[in-house]
């Protein structure tokens, strides 16, 4: 199987800091890869380098057989890459409509993808009309991951959707991911191991900004050593 | 052999004094090469007739030159302490510069007070300007800064041209006739006032480089860099910040203050934006967060002025513009921070070499 | 809950201005003050909207707004009065645009070494110094100040066509050399549809030579034209020129600089210090008199009320037993119109829903997709024409003069800062409170102000009154730094 998302060796430059040294990852299509490491270890600036918001200065990365470094990065999010980043970052003067709607490619996204996105959280639906600052920290994660299912994306980009919200809210979010990503590919980043294990099925570990170590998420819960060293969490 | 006091001092010193004993020795060789000897009663001889030549001809004209840079190097140094080392984009800085001059001006001529009385009142006058303007402005910060000091020079420049005050500050003709003491007269003995403005210079240049090795100058320069992160230290940066434009509009005020004395008069063109952007653009080509830069700045943009003056007459002002935004874009550094920062890598790039045919000769190339 | 305290300050604000006015004045004085703040409030929304959009969207701060605002009042003057200036200038700028177009195409045939370009480009200003070389501008400019269909005094002008055509080349071959230059400055487009351009180029090639070759017919046709249509006609070739001036800006001296927010303000101030210089060196130090006002505005009686005046057509009208001019009514509408225009568009647009988003999160709103960078151009080129209209519609209130620029900049940034800055509700609200201060403090220092135990009043210059607006703006940073309805940082 090709993958849809192949990263090969960037280098990614914040200011004079080389945040990333050599990262490498592949997401093969259909599947749920988790990026793992710790704080500060380049997982967020990896997910930027890839949608090109801090190019990288060497490396490749190819999305759908076509090398993107170096476009700009709405160019690549509209060829298919939705990105649901750290903190939500919804817009929290528009609704949710609008939040929803400003996503929109091409007209009528919206239309055709309003059935999904409320199967998989029916609050938005109640919600609708409010401004997006009005909605609980659970509420904005999920629109957040709503807007980036409105166009026809072939990869999401999630960053840390664990974050901040309650153990219940973190089991509603997993069956959404889970259910979603029967539609679409998922290359997920969370500080909650007990989450990305069970929904990944590869992962990548990165560490100091160089990728260290993947292979199949089943395998890597067999080595407890491993974990902790370098997640530090413990199964 | 350990070097300490005197030659080390000197040794660290050395560019900076022959610098000044060519500053000292100007006015006298200028005499000496472009003197009008005419004009010189032939019976004076010796040293009296170097003296006397000095001020001369086109000696005096290009004395006249170098005290206007003075003047205007300690004006863009006063800048840089905002721009330069603490961060601050003032775009009002002609309100200091102008009200040096406005403030000596009145009291001496519609007052009638010694020089001396005058620059001592103006002392007090910006330093009670640049606290309030100060303490309203920076509570603003970024470009939002630069509108707010805009708008409040403007606020000068508006009154100074208003008509109802014509009799004491002659609106929109500039007040005219501020003389100082008959003999430091710049007409008469241009050669004295050049010495003066050499002093106030040299003064002022060791004032601000105190301040800006000095602990406080670096918390401006931390300032400068992140704000945020000075704040978290424990800094009250806004305090730091007021001190930087106090020090900044009172070292302004009395150059414009000399500047009205060199110039007989001021006009409320010196409180325009104009003015702002010269010193902007003398602080930016000479390199701000150095000392060095913006005096050397200052007497570029000066010269240059003059020359595209001479050039072009009226469209002078156009051609500075584009150079102006042509250095703005290609030498962000100015002048001395690009030199600095060439000759760092040169230096670096120099040592490796040195390094490695050392390192050769100890273990010479399999050949 | 914070938006209420804004609203109420607000409101106190507006009603204690109103209440001074009237115990100060009497109600026949106050209410035409009252009016008079309403028009200038008007004029400093039209040019504090660009500033405030453009700073919340970008955070860049341009200084040049009022030369756009300048620019357009010049350009809808000189359109009105004296097209002919127009119809042999234009040719001019199209031919330079249409080199710089297919130079910067042909960019890439040339060796990429890093001098070339600007080598070229050199060359470039010494042809396009050639090119103008010897146009006779003070000619063209100096003309009477037209009434309605007024002939121009200079007849004789004009440069022959065949001059003309050849400067059109020379200025086209000095856009081929700088246009490499230009592709290297502006890097983002590169990948423009090849199409378009060429479209582009040949459209403007086609509008220039057709400007020039029939200049004289459509010079006759504009000055037969009704001053209506006139006056229409400079309205919008203002704000065009402002929304290109506004675009060129943006491309040129603002998007290479994101990363450098003080080169971009220090360009844009140097900017504000050209503009007014070439101003002066185009149409002269001197100002010029009111531009001449619609059929509307123009008939000199005085109508007793409103329908009347719709009918009588007059220059004036009855309030309160005192008379006001009827253009200012109509400045008054403009601002009103597109207060209520902008406000829509924000709401109810695509485009305006970017723009709110983009004020919050413009890295987000790329990420979803959207060409973010565009969306900034036309901001920017709106905000200009904005500023632009304004002139326009103040050329036959204030005249056209080389100051008019600095001098209606400061008074928009004060309304900025009054009512904060980046938000469009704050602009609107700041510029109402300085308008009606303005105008008060206007009546104020001209009738005078007498102090018990004073001989006489004290009396003092509009100019004071325009500085002391400076003092309002000093208050409010005392007390409120981000202004009534500014942000927290």
């Amino acid at each position: 199987m090709a993958a849809l998302l192949e990263v090969q060796d960037i280098h990614t430059f914040i200011g004079q800091f080389h945040i990333l040294q050599g990262v490498s990852l592949e997401v093969p299509e259909g599947s749920i890869t988790a990026l793992l490491g710790r704080n500060g270890a380049g997982k967020t600036t990896t997910l930027k380098s890839i949608l090109g918001l801090t190019p990288p200065r060497e490396g490749k990365v190819i999305f759908l057989g076509e090398e993107i470094g170096g476009r700009r990065a709405y160019e690549i999010a509209a060829m298919g890459i939705g990105y649901v980043p750290e903190y939500r970052a919804i817009f929290t003067g528009l609704t949710v409509e609008e939040n929803l709607r400003i996503a929109e490619r091409r007209k009528g996204d919206l239309k055709r993808k309003a059935d999904f996105i409320f199967t998989l959280f029916p609050d938005l639906k109640r919600l609708y009309r409010l401004p997006g600052g009005q909605l609980s920290g659970g509420q904005q994660q999920m629109l957040a991951i709503a807007r980036a299912l409105v166009p026809d994306n072939r990869l999401l980009l999630i960053d840390e959707p664990s974050e901040g919200l309650a153990p219940i809210l973190i089991q509603e979010l997993m069956g959404a991911i889970r259910r979603l990503s029967a539609e679409v590919t998922v290359l997920l980043v969370d500080q909650n191991f007990q989450m990305t294990s069970r929904l990944a099925d590869r992962y990548f570990m990165i560490e100091d900004g160089r990728t260290v170590r993947s292979g199949a998420m089943a395998d890597l819960l067999n080595e407890p050593d491993v974990i902790r060293r370098y997640l530090g969490a413990v199964i | 052999m350990e070097k300490t006091g005197f030659p080390l001092w000197l040794r660290r010193h050395w560019p900076g004094l022959v610098i000044l004993t060519l500053m000292s020795l100007f006015p006298f060789l200028a005499g000496l090469a472009m003197g009008d000897p005419a004009a010189v009663p032939p019976e004076i001889q010796g040293v009296g007739r170097v003296l006397a030549l000095a001020e001369t001809g086109r000696a005096k004209f290009w004395q006249g030159m170098v005290i206007q840079m003075f003047i205007l190097a300690v004006f863009a140094m006063s800048y840089d302490l905002l721009l330069g080392y603490t961060g601050v984009i003032s775009f009002g800085h002609a309100m200091f510069f102008g009200t040096g001059g406005y403030v000596v001006g009145l009291l001496v001529k519609h007052a009638g007070w010694s020089a001396g009385a005058a620059v001592g009142v103006l002392l007090l006058v910006a330093l009670l300007q640049s606290l309030m303007v100060g303490a309203l402005s920076l509570r603003v910060k970024g470009v939002y800064l630069a509108m707010v000091t805009l708008a409040f020079a403007e606020f000068f420049y508006i009154l100074a041209e208003a008509t109802d005050f014509r009799q004491y500050t002659g609106a929109d003709d500039g007040l005219h006739g501020i003389y100082p003491p008959p003999f430091l007269s710049p007409t008469d003995h241009r050669t004295r006032f050049y010495f003066l403005a050499l002093v106030f210079f040299l003064t002022m240049y060791l004032a601000a480089r105190r301040l800006v090795n000095s602990p406080t100058g670096r918390v401006m320069v931390a300032i400068r860099e992140n704000e945020a992160r000075a704040a978290m230290l424990g800094y009250n940066t806004f305090v730091y910040k007021l001190v930087a434009l106090v020090a900044a509009g009172v070292m302004a005020a009395l150059a414009g203050a000399l500047n009205a004395f060199f110039n007989l008069g001021v006009t409320p063109s010196v409180l325009s934006v104009a003015t702002t952007i010269d010193v902007l653009a003398m602080t930016i080509v000479g390199g701000a967060g150095t000392l060095t830069g913006p005096v050397l700045g200052a007497a570029i943009v000066h010269l240059l002025g003059y020359w595209l003056n001479r050039l072009f007459g009226q469209t002078w002002v156009l051609l500075f513009g584009v150079t102006f935004i042509l250095i703005v874009v290609f030498l962000p550094y100015g002048i001395v921070g690009t030199v600095q920062a060439r000759s760092w890598r040169w230096r670096a790039v120099w040592r490796e070499r040195w390094r490695r045919i050392k390192e050769g000769r100890k273990f010479p190339l399999p050949s | 809950m914070k938006r209420y305290r804004a609203f109420t300050a607000f409101i106190l604000i507006v009603g204690a201005l109103v209440a001074l006015g009237y115990g100060l004045f009497g109600p026949q004085k106050a209410t035409a003050a009252l009016l008079s703040g309403l028009t200038l409030a008007s004029l400093y929304f039209l040019l504090g909207a660009g500033l405030s959009l453009i700073f919340g969207l970008m955070d860049v701060l341009n200084f040049a707004h009022g030369v756009l605002f300048m620019v357009g009042a010049y350009v809808g003057y000189t359109v009105f009065g004296n097209p002919r200036l127009i119809l042999n200038t234009a040719p001019l700028f199209l031919a330079l645009a249409v080199g710089i177009i297919a130079g910067s195409r042909l960019a890439p045939l040339i060796p990429n070494r890093r001098f070339i370009p600007y080598l070229l480009a050199l060359a470039g200003v010494g042809v396009t110094l050639w090119g103008i070389r010897g146009f006779p501008l003070r000619p063209l400019v100096a003309f009477e100040p037209t009434t309605a269909g007024g002939a121009i005094p200079t007849a004789l002008a004009q440069e022959p066509l065949s001059r003309m055509l050849l400067r059109l080349g020379q200025l086209a071959l000095a856009g081929l050399l700088l246009g490499p230059v230009a592709a290297r400055w502006g890097r983002e487009d590169r990948r423009a549809a090849p199409w378009r351009s060429l479209a582009l180029g040949v459209g403007l090639t086609l509008l220039a030579v057709l400007l020039l070759l029939g200049r004289d017919p459509l010079e006759r046709f504009l000055l037969g034209l009704s001053v209506d249509v006139r006056f229409f006609l400079a309205l919008v070739a203002g704000a065009a020129t402002g929304a290109a001036l506004g675009a060129l800006i943006e491309t040129t001296l603002i998007r290479p600089f994101y990363g450098r927010p003080i080169t971009q303000i220090v360009l844009t101030l140097g900017l504000m210090f050209a503009g007014a210089e070439l101003v002066k060196f185009i149409w002269g130090k001197e100002g010029r008199p009111p531009m001449a006002v619609p059929s509307l505005f123009a008939q000199s009686c005085r109508s007793p009320n409103l329908l009347a005046w719709l009918t009588e057509r007059c220059s004036s009208i009855d309030v309160l037993g005192r008379a006001f001019p009827t253009y200012r009514l109509f400045i008054i509408a403009v601002g009103l119109l597109i207060l209520v225009g902008v406000a829509l568009l924000l709401k109810y647009s695509r485009l305006g829903m970017i723009v709110r988003a983009g004020v919050q999160d413009s890295a987000m709103v790329e990420a979803l997709g959207i060409n973010v960078r565009r969306v900034f151009m036309a901001v920017f080129a709106l905000g200009s024409a904005l500023a632009a209209l304004g002139g326009v519609v103040a050329a036959p209130f204030v005249g056209v003069y080389p100051e008019m620029g600095s001098i209606f900049q400061l008074q928009a940034f004060i309304a900025v800062v009054i009512g904060g800055m980046g938000s469009y509700t704050g602009t609107a609200v700041g510029a109402l409170v300085l308008g009606l201060a303005r105008a008060l403090g206007d009546t104020l220092v001209t009738t005078g102000i007498a102090l018990p135990g004073m001989a006489q009043a004290l009396r003092a210059s509009p100019a004071v009154a325009r500085a002391s607006t400076v003092l309002m703006m000093a208050v409010v940073l005392l007390v409120r730094p981000a202004g009534i309805f500014g942000r927290k940082e």
